[in-house]
């Protein structure tokens, strides 16, 4: 039990690629036992990282815990260096609840070469919780890139008519950020040994070689040169703008999520954009302080035009899959507009609203999928009128529709308000702006439920629709509670996140919690320091 | 049994109701459906009921119990714009203070009739059990706006009542107007909501907190300090945002435009959310803030003004609209205007006491023109009516009382209501003679459509079709026994606020009190009228409103149908009033169509442009990569061929080889190690 | 002056003595032994035993000849990537020349000569030396390239290459004429000496600079001294292919690191920008122009041209960093392609070439390892984690930003990103498209041998490069 407790970390991990290594052994041909085996995998990869949730230590909670440092490359010292902190927790959980409902989702919609397609699954979810553990950013580069290659193939393989270009598209496109990351990476690098030599405090703590210890950059942020900062965040912020995907960098998410399975999209949306925003929020702030201030205006102003943008656009799409993908262009909007008005209120709701995101987009995609199962097509026109057929099913696509739209004591109105209560406290327009979105927001989705699920049955394919069954109930129910648990009684939530953030916003913003100027101010500063 | 620690569980009852009806409802009998949506709403009547009385034992100063159940937010801290630190931390917490009571009792009390009026009016109607878990869900989340203690909870309960209106007016969603009316009711309520989140935003970022109690005593230490003033705009701002979103729960100009639609529902709902309750949230809200629109007085102005203009506004349409519902939909309309009025004008507890008698009233005429409407097996068009007084005798009866009261006769509710909010128009400080004006014409307006109204559905000849004749039939008691208990409320219910100058005690008035306590802002003297002045104006309402009575008995009681047809083809301004003045089409015209057109070239600029941009790229280099290969066919291939035949004329060594191609390649190289040599020598510095 | 030859002389060349020697034997047992296979286990036999002795003298630095030879850390880890390329390309191709039908002895004595003359190359500090040892490996590589003598494309390729990389020896022979003028010596200290006394600018220096690096240019196939490259590549026998693609470009990259980062150092100012200009275009231009390749062999061959772009970045940064990388990245890029081109070679059939793209159609479902196997390889050139590939592009973008050269990082990485789309053309071929034909791959031991080496490695480099690491950085701490 100790030793389990103290690699509980690595043991998450690792868990789905030792099952998928197990996976590889059986017969291809025996299709139910690797459904099976690869459900199980993945439940018992949830329930096994369920400790972290109660083993957590919440007075500590901006301290990196239950941490594992090996030495891994002692050449370049990169170590094999993991651990989570409020921030990192609610994303592993997310992670691990997430994983098992898109398996479970694709039992029946995958039936050829399903032993590659769970390998794959298997692995992604292996590549995706590393990136949300390492304290490495080498380990971290290595884990972000090798969740590419599994994405790629589910998209690939199992996708739909256009599947070869969405694959290479998002293949590429995402290539090209994260080999921009990377040379941030390396310049912070090379930069830490001369900052370590100049201030004992810093080599004491995490020596004085090169190394990519994340918390060593932490502790350098403050005397990293203005330059460098603007260069990295630049880098860094192709990287991780791409993941997110933010305006205007978001072309690849509609093909990607048009084309993959429903599984795949569930796993895109709910934990591979999480990604693109993590990065921002555990390197870019609080490594990059003056270079984040410098670039809030940007910053802002790309994540208001995404929230208006998308949503903008979603409200016209012909085809369910597509609107709920450029619903979530506006929706990753919004958390970078938290984000980015670097107060604790903003950051706080950021976090939240990526968990979610993770959760209502996440069903709707699973949602999506239980239609396009029965009628072999997503295109609006061709629906209308289900909720005569499938009651079930019309209740829970209404719940996560409110749920997405932002509707109290559902999941979406805790993330948005309090992002967009943070925006306001920094600048009144930028809340007037979001808030169009959420207006916005409503009129799409209740335009989409309304053609989808009301009215009389125009179309006579419609009549004879099945209702849910058990299984695809059980794959969303848990989606449904937590939606309500987080509007009903998002305390928990925000007890993990509290010091983290403060200690965020406290690196990019020293000055905040002693009186601060208005972070508009800030910006103006952080030029001149230009 | 001490119900002021209890009030939490007055919503929970129907939220029960709600959960055990939408989970179970389904395999259940109808009566036991009936029974436990009623049971719960009456259960927290009861617990309303007592928390009241338990109130009032309570001396006047301490008149206010708040509970608070857990802490639901708590996202870190943040600056106010005062400077100091302050933590957005939001309690799930409950008020009772005499506001909130009157609400409760209100909402708990005419809901419940309203619940069992439901009973018997959609007994026939398929999915019973889910009518009644809306109808529970929107009591729930009613209650918890008038009784929660922050303005969250107060916008939980905000949005909840919207969900479920939008869930009610599209409760035959088979119909694709429900739909249509249902999904435009709650965008335009989102646009509402927008203003009024950014205003509790505000709040929160001027205060450092949401609860009613502490903003209250903040504002009024800013004002003791003299840190805030009458008129800053801080607060000018956050009541006009507050204010979008009063317009637009309570369809006041520009946002009334989803009400007359939402009449799409069932008309138990029209009754309960679209005239009683839900519709007056605005109102509550606006006088729950008083403190901050006491100080914004050119933002109390806007509201006077915009509740005057919409009252007359949708008076003037109701005065032409043939659907029974549709008349008393502007009719709301037009009341609710008179309560801004009044909250406009700084009386607040005017405001609040028309919200009440309304509730009676307009409530009492819905389930009446609902018990035609089922009498008439849904006919709506009171042209296919007439001559009904005989056959419907309880409705008719307690529908007149109700048009009398509405009207303002003296001595019913809507009298005394009606003519303190007329009388503060003129006489307060922030009131002007001009909207008294507007108040007095609508009160002969208002008159008029609802003699007219109830002179084309129950007097004249009947145009009824003649195979609905036969089955025209009083409805069941579930129906008529709350007609008959809101016809008495509204006789009485007027006199709680028995006006002083008939030498009254107005006790309605002195209960809020300690509500609607006014700060303590330099104000100039109140100017003094005599209680023959206060009389006199309301002589004149009542005399204008008979007016308006003997128009409509002239026009449609006096004569038969044939003769009215010249009335019904009045010209433009009667098509004008038809048309509700084209606002719809100019919304459509103005905001939905540019949204969509906006949407669709987006979307057309994202494949061609953004996506073009992705793309091109991609294009680009593929094509180079051709094109370097063209390169290599034609132009070095080119001058192979030539090199290559040159040389096969000259050296037959080399034709064994005769590819060309090395001859090209040591070209190339011989390029390159020249353009170097030249780089290295004279290219540097 | 030292005397003339001593003995510690002759044991730093024992390794390279002993492939000669088996070299000799082949040609003669080739007329004894009937089956050719046995020649091609006496020769990886010949291999072993160089290698055996190479281990022996690991660690030592010494310099022999009177200093025109070294058996130095570098030169020793350089001689093992020949003598491991070597080894693996006779591998796969004791199979594929039987399918071929051109299973001849000379054949692997060639490679065990060309061998040879690769590891003096690695331990030349003397033009002369070096010179040596360059023709020995190139006289044997163009007689392998026409290998195949009854196919025109070979023996097409063998002459191309033979004529221009006889023509490129004459530049760089002309450049090494001005060196030992300018110096009176061959040596590559004295000429740096020399050196370092002219100005910088001064134009006989900079000649000698600009021929010698032509001629280096044209042997590891960089813009604009490449074109010679798809050909060759196409037209070899795939085995030689391979071997050509790893060894004989270490090789050439072991005597440019010699000569650049010694003998004309003195003029690094002068020769690093137009390095950095030849690398820019070799990448890109590989890069590119591999997108439109349905050759498998041609599009190697531009990926390969690519990659000795990417390593220029090495000599271009030219500090320990980038001097490591160099050797790191060769030594991975050795199991890597070697790997790659062991698929291919097991694609060859009777009745199919298995070098069109299509020939690759539904591989996986033909052969699942093989496309498996393959897909790791591709993922390895590309440079994506956890593959060895990546370990070696990191380490060279890693001396790029090191030294400041940002601009030149940035176009290596975005290169970086554009081979994806050509290597994946491949995995989609061989994952997603439906199978042409049902038949499996020809395997041998060897094959599956040099496979299962090539894998073992990519991934381990991949996950635990730090021993690799190590060697390396050992192989050029001491030398520059």
């Amino acid at each position: 039990m100790d030793y389990f407790r103290q690699h509980i970390l690595t043991i998450v991990a690792f868990w789905p690629l030792a099952g998928m290594i197990v996976l590889l052994l059986f017969n291809k041909e025996n299709k139910n036992l690797i459904r099976w085996w690869s459900n199980f995998v993945m439940i018992a990869g949830f329930v096994i990282s369920l400790p972290l949730w109660f083993w957590f230590d919440r007075d500590s909670s901006d301290q990196m815990q239950f941490v594992q440092n090996i030495q891994w490359i002692q050449t370049i010292g990169a170590n094999y260096h993991v651990g989570i902190d409020g921030i990192s927790l609610l994303l592993v959980l997310l992670t691990t609840l997430l994983g098992p409902l898109a398996v479970l989702s694709s039992w029946d919609a995958i039936q050829d070469r399903l032993k590659e397609y769970y390998v794959f699954m298997l692995m992604l979810q292996a590549g995706m919780l590393g990136v949300f553990i390492s304290l490495d950013f080498f380990l971290f580069y290595v884990f972000w890139e090798v969740m590419l290659v599994p994405m790629y193939f589910l998209i690939g393989v199992w996708g739909g008519p256009r599947k070869l270009y969405a694959a290479i598209k998002f293949f590429l496109y995402t290539l090209f950020g994260s080999v921009l990351l990377l040379l941030g990476i390396l310049a912070l690098y090379f930069t830490y040994p001369g900052i370590a030599a100049q201030h004992p405090e810093i080599a004491s703590q995490f020596g004085t070689g090169a190394t990519f210890d994340i918390l060593a950059f932490h502790a350098m942020a403050p005397f990293l040169p203005f330059n460098l900062q603007y260069w990295i965040f630049l880098a860094f912020f192709i990287g991780f703008a791409i993941k997110v995907p933010m305006f205007p960098f978001h072309t690849w998410l509609p093909d990607a999520h048009v084309e993959a399975p429903t599984a795949g999209s569930v796993i895109l949306a709910a934990v591979l954009l999480k990604m693109g925003t993590y990065g921002f929020l555990r390197f870019s702030l609080p490594i990059l302080p003056n270079g984040t201030k410098y670039f809030v205006p940007l910053m802002i102003t790309l994540s208001i035009i995404a929230i208006v943008y998308g949503a903008l656009v979603a409200m016209m799409q012909p085809d369910m899959k597509k609107l709920v993908a450029y619903s979530s262009v506006s929706h990753m909007g919004f958390v970078t507009l938290g984000m980015f008005a670097l107060n604790p209120n903003g950051v706080n709701g950021s976090i939240i609203q990526q968990i979610n995101h993770g959760i209502s987009t996440g069903a709707l995609f699973l949602i999506v999928g239980i239609i396009y199962e029965r009628r072999h097509t997503r295109e609006i026109a061709q629906l209308g009128g289900i909720s005569n057929v499938m009651p079930m099913y019309a209740i829970v696509f209404l719940i996560m529709t409110m749920s997405s739209i932002g509707l109290p004591l559902l999941n979406g109105f805790i993330g948005e308000f309090t992002i967009v209560m943070g925006a306001l406290q920094e600048n009144l327009w930028w809340a007037v702006a979001a808030g169009a979105g959420i207006v916005l927001g409503a009129a799409y989705m209740l335009w989409l439920y309304q053609r989808t699920m009301l009215g009389r049955i125009e179309n006579p394919a419609n009549e004879k629709l099945l209702d849910m069954n058990m299984r695809e109930l059980a794959t969303l129910v848990p989606l449904i509670i937590v939606a309500f648990w987080i509007g009903l009684y998002p305390a928990p939530f925000f007890h993990v996140l509290d010091k983290p953030v403060n200690k965020i916003v406290a690196k990019v913003r020293p000055d905040y919690f002693q009186g601060a100027p208005r972070l508009n101010a800030e910006v103006i500063s952080a030029r001149e320091r230009r | 049994m001490n119900f002021l620690d209890l009030i939490w569980l007055i919503p929970l009852f129907p939220a029960a109701g709600f959960v055990i009806n939408g989970l179970f409802g389904k395999k259940m009998s109808k009566t036991a459906v009936g029974v436990i949506a009623c049971g719960m709403v009456l259960v927290s009547f009861i617990f309303s009921a007592g928390a009241v009385w338990q109130l009032l034992q309570l001396d006047g100063a301490h008149r206010s119990h708040t509970v608070t159940l857990y802490e639901w937010i708590n996202a870190g801290p943040a600056h106010t714009s005062e400077g100091p630190l302050a933590r957005f931390q939001v309690d799930w917490g409950f008020l009772l203070d005499p506001l909130s009571s009157i609400m409760i009792l209100v909402v708990t009390g005419i809901g419940f009739l309203i619940h069992i009026y439901s009973t018997g009016y959609m007994h026939d109607e398929d999915g019973f059990y889910r009518f009644f878990a809306y109808l529970n869900l929107f009591m729930f989340s009613m209650l918890t706006l008038v009784l929660g203690n922050n303005y969250l909870m107060m916008f939980v309960g905000w949005e909840g009542v919207g969900l479920c209106s939008y869930l009610l007016i599209g409760y035959y969603f088979h119909k694709r107007s429900a739909g249509d009316a249902a999904k435009k009711a709650f965008i335009v309520n989102r646009v509402g909501d927008w203003g009024f989140s950014i205003g509790i935003m505000m709040i929160f970022a001027t205060f450092g907190t949401l609860r009613f109690t502490e903003v209250g005593e903040k504002v009024r230490e800013g004002v003791m300090s003299g840190a805030f003033h009458a008129g800053d705009t801080l607060f000018v701002a956050i009541a006009l945002a507050l204010f979008v979103g009063a317009a637009g729960k309570s369809a006041q100009i520009p946002l009334y435009v989803w009400l007359p639609d939402a009449m799409e529902g069932p008309t138990p709902v029209s009754a309960l959310i679209h005239a009683a309750t839900m519709v007056t949230a605005g109102v509550y809200m606006v006088a729950r803030s008083n403190f901050i629109y006491q100080m914004a007085p050119q933002a109390m102005t806007v509201v006077a003004v915009i509740g005057a203009v919409t009252a007359f506004f949708a008076a003037s349409i109701g005065l032409v609209q043939n659907d029974i519902k549709r008349v008393l939909a502007y009719s709301t309309v037009s009341q609710l205007g008179y309560m801004f009025l009044a909250l406009g004008v700084g009386a607040f507890a005017a405001g609040i006491f028309h919200l009440m008698t309304h509730a009676f009233f307009k409530a009492l005429l819905f389930l009446g023109s609902g018990s035609v409407i089922h009498a008439m097996h849904h006919e709506q068009d009171m042209r296919k009516m007439g001559a009904l007084k005989d056959k419907i005798p309880w409705t008719f009866r307690t529908m007149f009382v109700g048009t009398l009261a509405i009207a303002g006769t003296p001595g019913l509710a809507g009298f005394f209501s009606k003519d303190e909010i007329l009388w503060k128009a003129f006489s307060s400080k922030q009131g002007h003679v001009l909207l008294w004006l507007i108040g007095a014409a609508v009160a002969g307006m208002t008159a008029f459509y609802m003699f007219r109204l109830l002179f084309m559905t129950f007097y004249g000849e009947s145009r009824v079709d003649h195979h609905t004749e036969h089955h025209i039939h009083e409805s069941p008691n579930s129906m008529v026994v709350p007609l008959i208990i809101l016809a008495i409320g509204a006789i009485v219910s007027g006199y709680v606020g028995f006006p002083t100058w008939l030498g009254g005690t107005n006790a309605f008035e002195k209960f809020l009190d300690p509500v609607f306590e006014p700060l303590p802002i330099p104000r100039g003297p109140e100017a003094e009228y005599s209680n023959l002045v206060e009389a006199g104006m309301a002589a004149v309402s009542v005399a204008v409103a008979l007016i308006g009575f003997g128009l409509a008995y002239s026009k449609y009681c006096k004569r038969s149908w044939e003769e009215q047809r010249e009335v019904r083809q009045y010209g433009p301004l009667y098509r004008l009033f038809l048309n509700k003045y084209y606002i719809d089409e100019l919304y459509d015209a103005l905001f939905v169509n540019r949204a969509k057109g906006g949407g669709v070239a987006l979307w057309k600029f994202d494949g061609k442009v953004v996506d073009g941009a992705v793309n091109g790229s991609a294009w680009t280099t593929v094509e180079s990569a051709l094109g370097s290969g063209w390169w290599d066919r034609w132009i070095v291939d080119g001058i192979v061929k030539f090199i290559g035949g040159f040389i096969k004329t000259m050296s037959w060594p080399l034709r064994l080889i005769q590819t060309g191609y090395v001859q090209n390649y040591a070209l190339v190289m011989i390029l390159g190690l020249l353009v170097f040599i030249g780089y290295v020598l004279w290219g540097t510095p | 002056m030292p005397p003339f030859l001593q003995m510690q002389d002759i044991g730093a060349i024992v390794p390279e003595l002993e492939l000669v020697v088996f070299g000799m034997f082949l040609l003669i047992f080739d007329l004894l032994i009937p089956n050719k296979r046995t020649l091609g286990l006496i020769a990886l036999v010949g291999i072993g035993a160089s290698g055996a002795f190479l281990f022996r003298v690991r660690g030592l630095d010494v310099s022999a000849y009177g200093g025109t030879l070294a058996l130095d850390p570098f030169a020793i880890f350089f001689k093992l990537i020949f003598l491991v390329a070597a080894a693996l390309s006779i591998a796969i191709s004791l199979k594929y020349l039987d399918i071929e039908r051109e299973n001849h002895g000379e054949y692997y004595a060639l490679i065990l000569f060309a061998t040879m003359g690769m590891m003096f190359m690695a331990g030349a500090v003397d033009l002369v030396t070096l010179y040596i040892g360059l023709e020995t490996m190139a006289i044997s590589t163009y007689i392998l390239v026409g290998f195949l003598r009854s196919n025109q494309r070979s023996n097409e390729a063998s002459m191309k290459y033979f004529l221009l990389g006889a023509f490129s020896s004459g530049i760089l022979l002309y450049g090494m004429s001005l060196l030992y003028g300018l110096s009176g010596s061959t040596r590559f200290v004295d000429i740096a000496e020399a050196l370092s006394r002219r100005p910088i600018t001064d134009p006989i220096s900079l000649m000698a600079m600009i021929t010698l690096a032509a001629g280096m240019f044209f042997k590891i196939a960089a813009v604009p001294f490449h074109q010679w490259t798809p050909d060759a590549y196409e037209g070899a026998p795939t085995s030689i292919t391979a071997f050509m693609s790893v060894a004989v470009k270490a090789a050439s990259f072991a005597m440019m690191v010699r000569i650049f980062m010694v003998a004309i150092y003195p003029l690094r100012p002068q020769w690093v920008p137009i390095m950095a200009a030849v690398s820019v275009m070799t990448m890109t231009v590989g890069n590119i122009a591999a997108i439109t390749q349905s050759n498998v062999k041609r599009l190697l061959a531009y990926s390969s041209i690519s990659h000795a772009g990417y390593v220029l970045i090495g000599l271009i940064a030219g500090n320990e960093t980038g001097l490591t990388a160099i050797p790191l990245y060769l030594f991975i890029y050795t199991f890597t392609n070697l790997g790659v081109w062991a698929v291919i070679v097991a694609l060859r059939r009777k009745d199919v070439i298995g070098e069109h793209i299509d020939d690759m159609a539904g591989l996986f479902f033909r052969h699942p390892a093989g496309a498996v196997l393959m897909l790791i390889f591709l993922l390895s050139l590309a440079g994506i984690p956890p593959t060895a590939g990546f370990i070696g592009k990191y380490y060279l973008f890693a001396a790029a930003i090191e030294t400041g050269h940002n601009v030149l990082a940035v176009i290596a990485v975005l290169n970086a990103a554009i081979s994806i789309y050509f290597y994946f053309r491949i995995v989609v071929s061989m994952f997603m498209r439906e199978a042409t034909e049902k038949t499996g791959l020809t395997y041998a031991p060897g094959l599956t041998m040099t496979l299962a080496i090539a894998t073992v490695f990519t991934l381990l480099i991949g996950i635990y490069p730090d021993p690799f690491i190590a060697m390396a950085r050992h192989a050029v701490v001491l030398g520059f």
